[in-house]
Formats: C-alpha cells, sequence, structure tokens
C-alpha cells in the first residue's frame, strides 16, 4: 500500500535516493522505480517531490550528475553518489537503523 | 566547499542555460514516464494526459527547484529590485523629491566629509603615521619660543640620544628660502631636515638619494638640496637631468640630490614644503639669525618627531621621557641665565613636563577641527531632517499602498518579504541620490576651496574635490543609513497591514497610526531645525560682531606685502639701506600717501613676546609678556593711529644710546602704573645674559589697538626703531594709497622689479583682504550654517505642509459637515491652524531647551555675545513660527475653499 508523500518523514526521501544509487547510477525516473521497487511499493516519489531534493542534494554536494542515454536512447539526466554522497548513505543508515530499532521496541512489534 | 561555490557561480551566470538543462531533464522524465505506461498497455494520448496529471504543474517543479539553488536569494533580490525600479517609475513625482532630497543631503554630508577628512583626519602619507610621535615640552619655558610644540636643538640633541622609546627621533624647521632660477626670484616654503628624516619618516626617491644621517655632522658642510615632487614637476618642468645639478638657493649655489616620492610635502599639512636642506645648513637658509651653532638651550625653534619601537605605545614612551626630561632640566637650570632667577621661578621651571602628540598633528589641524566637526554635524541634522520627511512620505504611501501589500500577502507572500520590497525601494532612491550626491559634493568642494581656501602664500591648503576610496565609502555608509533610517519604519508598517479589510475597502485605521507617527516626526524637525537655526544665528552674528569690530585702525586703502632681501646673500648694511632707499622710493610714487615698515606683520596671527620690567623694578618678571614690534618712522601714520601723547621716531633717533619706546595705553596700565608714561624707563628681560637689557625710554603714547587677529583684546604693546637694530632680514611694508588699493598692486609689482628684481615680493595684498582672509573660518562657518539652517527649516516646513495636506484631505468629509452646520470659511482655518500650531509649538517646546544646552558646545566658536543670547533664540522662534504657520495655512486655505455638498457626496 503506497503511503502518502505528505507523510514521508523529513530526511526518508534522502535517505531512499542515497539508498537508490548505492549500486549504480540512474536518471530522474530510474530513480523513481527503483525506490519504488525497493520499498515494494511503499513509496512512490513524484516528480515534485523528487526533482527539488535532487537538486538539493546535488548542491550539497552529495549527487553528481551527467548527461547519458537512457534504455529508450532518450538524452537524460544521470545521478551518481558522490564521496560525501556515500558517508551520508553511511551516516543516515546508521541513523535510521537506531530509529527503527527505538520505534519496533517502543511500539512492541515482537 | 568548492562544488557549492561552483554551484553559486552556475546558478548567478549561467541562469539561462540552468532552466533549459533542466526543462530538458524534466522532459526526458515525462517521455520515459509515458514510454512506460504505453509498454503497460496503454494508448499515446492516454499515457501523456496521465504522465501530465501524475507530474502536476511543470512550472511548480521548476520554481521548487530554482528556490533550492544557492544563488536563490540573489535572484528574489534581482526580482525585487525590478519590481522596485517599475513601482518607482509609476510615481517620478515622488522619485524625484526622494531622490533630489537625499541627494542634497548626501551630498553636503559627503563634501563636509571630504574636507573634514582632508584637512582633520587623514594622516601624513609615511610609512605607519599612527607610530609616528612629536615630542613637545609643556611649561614655562622661559626663554625665547620660534612657535607652539617646538624645542631647541641641545634638547633635541638631548633626548634623541639617551631616550629608550624610539626607533629612531628627526627634527625639522619650517623657513621661507629666495630661489634663484634661470633669471627670476622666487620665494618658497623649505624645511630643514635632520639627517635621519627621510630614513625615519620611510619616504622613497623618485630620483636620486635622499638627505642622510652622514649630511647631518658638519655645519655648513652640505650644500645639497632635495625637491619635493610636486615642486619638481611645476618648476622644473620633470626635468630627470636636475638630479646633479647645482641651483642657487639663497644664492648659495646648491646640489639637487633627489627628488622625493610623490605626494609628500614634508611633515606639516596646510604648509606644504617645496625644498628639503640639511638642518647643517641653518646659516645659509636664515641668513643672521642662528640657534645651531650657538646652541642656546633658552631657544626654541625645531620641532622633534620619533618614531615609537615596535610594542611601545604613546602613554609608555610619554612616561619613560619624563625622568629624561627633569635631568635635562636640571642641568638647564644650573645655567648662568638662570642665576637671578627666584626659587619659586626654578621650582616652576623644573615642573615642565613631556607631551607626545600624533605625528600628524600641527596648528592648522588644531585650528580647525572644531569648525569642521561643527559643520559635518550640522549637514548631518540636515540630513537627518530629509530623512523624516522621506519617512513621512513614504508613511503616506504605505497606507495608500495597503491595498497592494493587501493583495500580496493574499496570494502568499511573507511579511518580511514585503519589508525587503520596501527596504529594496528605499536603497534604490537612497543609491540614486548618493551618486547625484557625489556630483553635488564635487562641485561644493570646488566652490568650498575656491571662496574660502584660495590659495594663499602662507598657507596652501592641497584640498582635493575628486572623490576618493574613502569618501566613497562614505557616500555608500551614507546611503544605506539613510536608506534605513526613513524606510525601516514606514517598510515594517506597510507589513502589518490587515489583510481582509483593506481588500474589502480602503481602512483607515492604518492611516490614523501612521498620521500621528508623521506629527512626531514633524515635531522633531522643528524642534532640530530650531536647533540649527539658533546656531546659525549665533555663528553670523559672530562674524558680523568680527567684522564690525576691526582692529582699532582704519583698514581700508591700506596695501601690504613683505620682502627679505637677506634671503639673497645682502650684507646687514646693504639690507638696511635697501629698506631706506626703498621706502623714499615707494613714498615718491604715485598714488602712495605714506610708507610704513614694520618687521612682524599685524593681524597675521602672531607676534614677537618679551617679558619686560620697569626700570628699577625688584621682584620676579611678569608672566604676561608685550607684544613687540620694530618700526620705521612712518609706520603710525601710514596705518592712521594717532599719537596720544609723545613724538613718533624720527631718522635722527639713532645710536646705541637712544634707545627709545612708543607704546600702548595697555603697555602703560600693565607696566608703567601712575603719572605720565612719557619718560619713563623700562627694560627688555634677557634671561640669556641679564647684563645685557639696555634701559628703554618712552617718547610716545598710542591707542590700544589689535595685534595677531580680531579676536583678541589689544595686549600690552611696545614700538621700537627698526634701524637700531644691528640684523636685519625681513621687512613687511605698509602703503596707505589715495584710491583703491588694489589698482596700485601691478604699478608696484613693476616698480619693485625696476628697483631690485632678484628680491621677489611676497604675500602682496590689501590689508582687507588679509583681514577676510583671517576670517575665513569663521565665514566659512558662518555662511554654511546659515545655509544648513535655512535648508532645515525649509524641509521641516515641507513636512509639515505634507501631514497637514494630508489631513485636510482625510478630514474633508467632517469639515464639509460643519460646514454645512454653520461654520464660517474662518472657523475652519482656525480649526487646522491649531493643528498646525499644536506640532509648532511642540516643537519649540522641544527645541528651545536643547538648543539652549547645545549652544554651550560652540561657545569657543563665538565672539562678543553669549551662546544662550536670548535675541539669537527668539529671532529663529519667530523665523520657524513664521515659516510653520506659512506651511500650516495654505492646506488651510485649501480646506476652508471645501464645498460643503461635494464633501459630503464624497465616498
Amino acid at each position: 500500500m503506497p503511503i502518502p508523500p505528505s507523510d514521508l518523514l523529513q530526511g526518508t526521501l534522502d535517505v531512499l535516493i542515497l539508498k537508490s544509487l548505492a549500486l549504480q547510477e540512474l536518471h530522474g525516473m530510474g530513480i523513481s522505480r527503483r525506490i519504488s521497487q525497493m520499498t515494494h511499493g511503499a513509496f512512490d516519489v513524484k516528480a515534485g517531490s523528487l526533482f527539488p531534493a535532487l537538486h538539493r542534494m546535488e548542491q550539497a554536494g552529495w549527487l553528481k550528475s551527467e548527461w547519458g542515454e537512457s534504455e529508450t536512447n532518450r538524452r537524460a539526466k544521470f545521478y551518481s553518489l558522490t564521496k560525501a554522497g556515500r558517508k551520508q548513505l553511511q551516516t543516515e543508515t546508521e541513523r535510521w537503523e537506531r530509529i527503527s530499532l527505538a520505534m519496533a521496541a517502543t511500539l512492541g512489534t515482537n | 566547499m568548492i562544488s557549492r561555490l561552483r554551484g553559486f557561480w552556475n546558478n548567478v551566470f549561467r541562469r539561462n542555460q540552468l532552466d533549459r538543462d533542466l526543462d530538458e531533464e524534466l522532459r526526458a522524465y515525462a517521455e520515459l514516464v509515458s514510454a512506460e505506461k504505453m509498454r503497460a498497455g496503454m494508448s499515446p494520448e492516454e499515457a501523456y494526459r496521465d504522465t501530465r496529471r501524475e507530474m502536476g504543474g511543470d512550472e511548480q517543479i521548476r520554481q521548487s527547484v530554482r528556490d533550492i539553488r544557492a544563488g536563490a536569494l540573489l535572484d528574489r533580490l534581482v526580482q525585487d529590485i525590478r519590481y522596485g525600479m517599475r513601482t518607482l517609475w509609476r510615481s517620478p513625482g515622488f522619485c524625484l523629491v526622494a531622490v533630489t532630497t537625499l541627494a542634497l543631503g548626501i551630498g553636503a554630508n559627503s563634501a563636509m566629509f571630504s574636507l573634514l577628512d582632508q584637512i582633520v583626519l587623514r594622516l601624513l602619507p609615511v610609512k605607519e603615521p599612527e607610530r609616528l610621535a612629536m615630542i613637545t615640552e609643556r611649561g614655562n619655558f622661559y626663554g625665547d619660543s620660534y612657535g607652539p610644540n617646538t624645542v631647541s636643538w641641545p634638547m633635541f640633541e638631548d633626548l634623541r640620544d639617551n631616550n629608550r622609546v624610539f626607533s629612531g627621533m628627526f627634527c625639522r624647521f619650517p623657513t621661507a628660502v629666495t630661489l634663484g632660477h634661470g633669471n627670476h626670484a622666487a620665494q618658497v616654503t623649505a624645511e630643514l631636515v635632520s639627517g635621519s628624516y627621510f630614513e625615519i619618516l620611510g619616504i622613497d626617491m623618485a630620483l636620486g638619494r635622499p638627505i642622510l644621517p652622514q649630511d647631518d655632522s658638519v655645519p655648513d658642510s652640505q650644500p645639497v638640496v632635495v625637491l619635493s615632487y610636486s615642486f619638481w614637476q611645476t618648476y622644473f618642468n620633470s626635468d630627470r637631468t636636475i638630479v646633479g645639478r647645482a641651483i642657487a638657493v639663497n644664492s648659495h649655489n646648491m646640489t639637487v640630490i633627489g627628488v622625493a616620492q610623490p605626494g609628500f610635502d614634508g611633515v606639516e599639512f596646510g604648509h606644504p614644503a617645496k625644498v628639503f636642506v640639511p638642518i647643517m645648513m641653518k646659516t645659509e637658509m636664515t641668513p643672521r639669525s642662528d640657534g645651531l651653532k650657538d646652541r642656546r638651550r633658552r631657544l626654541q625653534w625645531v620641532t622633534a618627531y620619533g618614531r615609537l619601537k615596535p610594542g611601545v605605545t604613546m602613554e609608555q614612551a610619554q612616561l619613560s621621557l619624563q625622568p629624561l626630561l627633569h635631568s635635562i632640566l636640571e642641568m638647564e637650570v644650573r645655567e648662568p641665565g638662570f642665576r637671578e632667577f627666584t626659587a619659586a621661578d626654578r621650582e616652576n621651571f623644573l615642573r615642565n613636563r613631556i607631551q607626545l602628540l600624533p605625528g600628524s598633528e600641527n596648528g592648522l589641524r588644531e585650528y580647525m577641527r572644531r569648525p569642521l566637526w561643527l559643520l559635518v554635524a550640522l549637514t548631518g541634522a540636515v540630513l537627518l531632517l530629509a530623512c523624516a520627511n522621506l519617512a513621512s512620505l513614504l508613511l503616506a504611501r504605505a497606507t495608500a499602498r495597503e491595498h497592494e501589500f493587501a493583495v500580496r500577502l493574499a496570494i502568499g507572500a511573507s511579511r518580511a518579504r514585503i519589508v525587503r520590497q520596501l527596504l529594496v525601494e528605499c536603497l534604490l532612491l537612497s543609491g540614486a541620490g548618493a551618486l547625484l550626491g557625489l556630483a553635488l559634493a564635487f562641485i561644493a568642494d570646488r566652490v568650498l576651496e575656491k571662496m574660502y581656501l584660495s590659495a594663499d602664500t602662507a598657507t596652501q591648503f592641497s584640498v582635493s574635490p575628486i572623490p576618493d576610496a574613502r569618501m566613497l565609502l562614505f557616500a555608500l555608509c551614507a546611503m544605506f543609513l539613510t536608506s534605513f533610517a526613513f524606510g525601516l519604519l514606514p517598510a515594517i508598517r506597510g507589513s502589518r497591514t490587515e489583510i481582509a479589510p483593506a481588500i474589502a475597502e480602503r481602512s483607515v485605521s492604518g492611516a490614523a497610526g501612521s498620521l500621528a507617527l508623521r506629527r512626531t516626526l514633524v515635531g522633531t524637525q522643528l524642534a532640530l531645525s530650531l536647533l540649527l537655526l539658533v546656531g546659525a544665528g549665533l555663528l553670523v552674528r559672530t562674524l558680523r560682531n568680527l567684522e564690525n569690530q576691526g582692529p582699532g585702525f582704519p583698514t581700508d586703502h591700506l596695501l601690504t606685502f613683505e620682502i627679505n632681501p637677506s634671503l639673497n646673500g645682502y650684507t646687514d648694511e646693504q639690507t638696511k639701506d635697501f629698506f631706506e632707499r626703498l621706502a623714499v622710493d615707494l613714498q615718491t610714487m604715485p598714488g602712495v600717501s605714506s610708507v610704513g615698515l614694520s618687521t612682524m606683520p599685524i593681524l597675521n596671527g602672531y607676534a614677537w613676546q618679551n617679558a619686560v620690567e620697569e626700570k628699577g623694578f625688584q621682584g620676579q618678571p611678569k608672566q604676561d609678556q608685550p607684544v613687540l614690534n620694530m618700526i620705521g618712522p612712518d609706520y603710525f601714520a601710514a596705518l592712521g593711529i594717532p599719537l596720544l601723547a609723545g613724538r613718533a621716531f624720527t631718522t635722527r633717533d639713532v645710536g646705541p644710546a637712544a634707545e627709545y619706546a612708543v607704546v600702548n595705553q595697555a603697555f602703560v596700565r600693565e607696566y608703567l602704573p601712575g603719572g605720565n608714561p612719557l619718560g619713563k624707563r623700562f627694560r627688555l628681560v634677557n634671561s640669556e645674559d641679564p647684563s645685557q637689557m639696555p634701559d628703554i625710554e618712552v617718547i610716545g603714547l598710542i591707542p590700544d589697538m589689535k595685534y595677531r587677529d580680531l579676536r583678541e583684546t589689544p595686549p600690552a604693546q611696545a614700538y621700537f626703531p627698526y634701524y637700531q637694530d644691528t640684523k636685519f632680514r625681513f621687512m613687511n611694508f605698509y602703503l596707505r594709497t589715495q584710491a583703491d588699493p588694489r589698482l596700485l598692486m601691478d604699478p608696484l609689482r613693476e616698480r619693485m622689479r625696476q628697483f631690485d628684481p632678484n628680491v621677489p615680493v611676497v604675500g602682496l595684498h590689501t590689508l582687507e583682504e588679509q583681514i577676510g582672509y583671517s576670517l575665513r573660518t569663521e565665514r566659512l562657518v558662518a555662511s554654511l550654517s546659515a545655509v544648513f539652517g535655512g535648508l532645515a527649516t525649509l524641509l521641516a516646513a515641507i513636512g509639515l505642509y505634507g501631514v497637514m495636506a494630508y489631513s485636510v484631505t482625510r478630514r474633508t468629509r467632517e469639515i464639509g459637515i460643519r460646514m454645512a452646520l454653520g461654520a464660517t470659511r474662518a472657523n475652519v482655518v482656525g480649526i487646522v491652524m491649531r493643528e498646525a500650531a499644536v506640532m509648532v509649538a511642540a516643537g519649540l517646546g522641544a527645541g528651545v531647551p536643547l538648543a539652549l544646552a547645545l549652544a554651550e558646545l560652540i561657545r569657543s566658536q563665538l565672539f562678543g555675545l553669549d551662546p544662550r543670547d536670548p535675541l539669537t533664540v527668539l529671532g529663529a522662534a519667530l523665523v520657524l513660527t513664521a515659516a510653520g504657520g506659512f506651511a500650516g495655512f495654505l492646506p488651510a486655505f485649501r480646506a476652508s475653499s471645501v464645498n460643503p455638498t461635494a464633501a459630503l457626496r464624497q465616498e
């Protein structure tokens, strides 16, 4: 069941994008599809939140981008992680692990 | 960090490229999504529509991406500026008034700042000028002095060789020398300097070498000269071969060894040195006066400077030098000159102390500091008044724009954004005002320089009207400060607009609040302009007093000039002969009625003073010293000073036995009280050699007159015949003319050229011109403060008018009702005038006590009246009331012409 975008926790989108780019470089739609696939359809990121996030993260130095060819031979902008981005992913992963452990313990899902 | 910077760079300068990239990226996304949907079985049209719906508006995405960029802030600023320019463009009248007001305000301030900066604030153009100290001795020196802040040559040597706080010391002595070049002679200002002068100041040479410590060893041994850069340019046409050549200085052949770096004119601002000569050449440069070789300790003549060692402060250095000075004084007090002194005098002498002054200090600075700061304060007040008017205008504008703000707030603008928008508009106005103001300042400085600081042979100001970095910075600061001063309040009020009522209909709640604020502003303005008017009144009446008083003798039809033939190498005998022959020659010149000679110039700011005592007088000499002068036989006749008793000198009063003096009444009161002064005798105190104190007999009495300047009360004066002296140097000539003295100037120059082409005539002008020049600062301050006072009153009146006009417009309906109910036109005028009168009264109520308190600050600038002069305060209050009445009457009259029917139908 998809989670409505407004319910996305602050910072969730960033960590999802970082994670989606951990293995390969992707274009905008690729990132959206990859997130959907990784979360089994729980998160469906729309263009309206995706692109501002991508540009913000590029500005922050976590992502870099270059123009390339898509699978349908369309010119598209591909994003990949920078060194700072990988480090940020690591930090965020650890943070999320702590949060989810704490949340699980609190809510008693054992 | 670097990627961030690159991002910022891209955002600011490659905006179009980035926008195109973003469009392309979004298109690619849309196509990829559509393609996916088509693969899932949708028709192309369906897929396209579906994608569009999912993505939402392209423009929204684009905007939110743009907002994220680092340069977004700048983006919005550019937007604000564009919007601000469009808004302002729509009200050109408002812009014109605002920009003109600001240009006047900022222009006046920049002009005054430029003068203050160049005359008072700026430091010498030398290496680390703030580490340079002038060393002065304070207290009673019991000797002769060439001017304030000087020390004796032996004192300089003692301090130089024994101090532990300076990395080096030098001294200098300013004097005039005659330069022979080709076949004409010119008198120029020279600085005699000790060998370490250039090294310690850190001055580079444009050409050749500086004067060095080795030039400082043996008197008369170094006939060398360094030229100032500007003098080298003008006098020698930038001739590079001048170095190594000899020029005639006071008829001595001196070799030019170098040209100093551009912009360096010696260490005394307002007295630029043209040539620098080793101080060891003192005898040659100042014939028949020598404090260097005879090493007198009771003659102060050099100004001493030191460069502080690293880590030493001025205060530490001053403290550390005090014991050193004391030991020198202990030694000096045992000299024969002090033998006849009382114990009290010796005690007093030993209490002398060292005072260190900033190295860039000089007499001119000290003299101009207060007047210039006063003028800067006045212009600042005018700018403040201008800001108040603009704030008032903007408040009215903000009220009128409530609807616009409400709409902007309603569609999502933040209140901060509206404040920013309004401030940007203010910055645009003050930016334009500052640009225009700088142009005005340039013109104003040129005019001021021409009118008040015109080049004079004695003091040459080198004030440039061209704005420099410091002035630009000042204008920039003025621009930002004024923007905030007049813009912030209206901006905050504007942003407080309530959306609903403002959109529904024009509300009056905000307007009423802003009107109260505007009334307060006007009251403040009136108070401030009263302050300026009182100041202006006091200063103008001071100038009038000084001009009316006069020196005590008729100054019209008098021509004066100075010559110094000794600088041409003339011997004493030749010089004396020169003066006598010239006096006879000029006496026969057509248009000249009498010729007076005087070794000291009068009304020129300085005087020769010496202690005197009555013959047979026992006890200590009086502290106050009379003013002395040596004159020619016809001096009193030429100046139009009557003899009250006795006689003037004649050429027969010659010879060592004949020591005669003419004294004034103040001298008699002070030193020869009781009985007929004629025939009484007094002595000139000579502390160096008490045996050389000739008896002088009083043979004539003259009335009191001013001597140094117009401000002083006539000092005690004694006159001696100049030809009794044995040393002859310079002489001031005073010519009483039959017609306009200016007509005689050119013939006189020609006659002097024929008489002796080698002796230059210096400072030829009428005495009226000289007096006018001596009052130049008073005139500058008085006329500028009058202008600023008038400007302030005008601004306050405009402010009052604006508020009253606005208030009347708002009350049109009320006035209509009153008139319909039977109020007469006079009643209506009365109602409105009462409102204006309240503001004027409040302004006066606050202004008068403030003016009375602050006038005390300019007490030292005033002459012949009290700072709390009631006439001036009353006059200022009347002027302001009249201006306020006029500004209030116009709207009142308009209100009384309201047609009740039309007024009631309104709204």
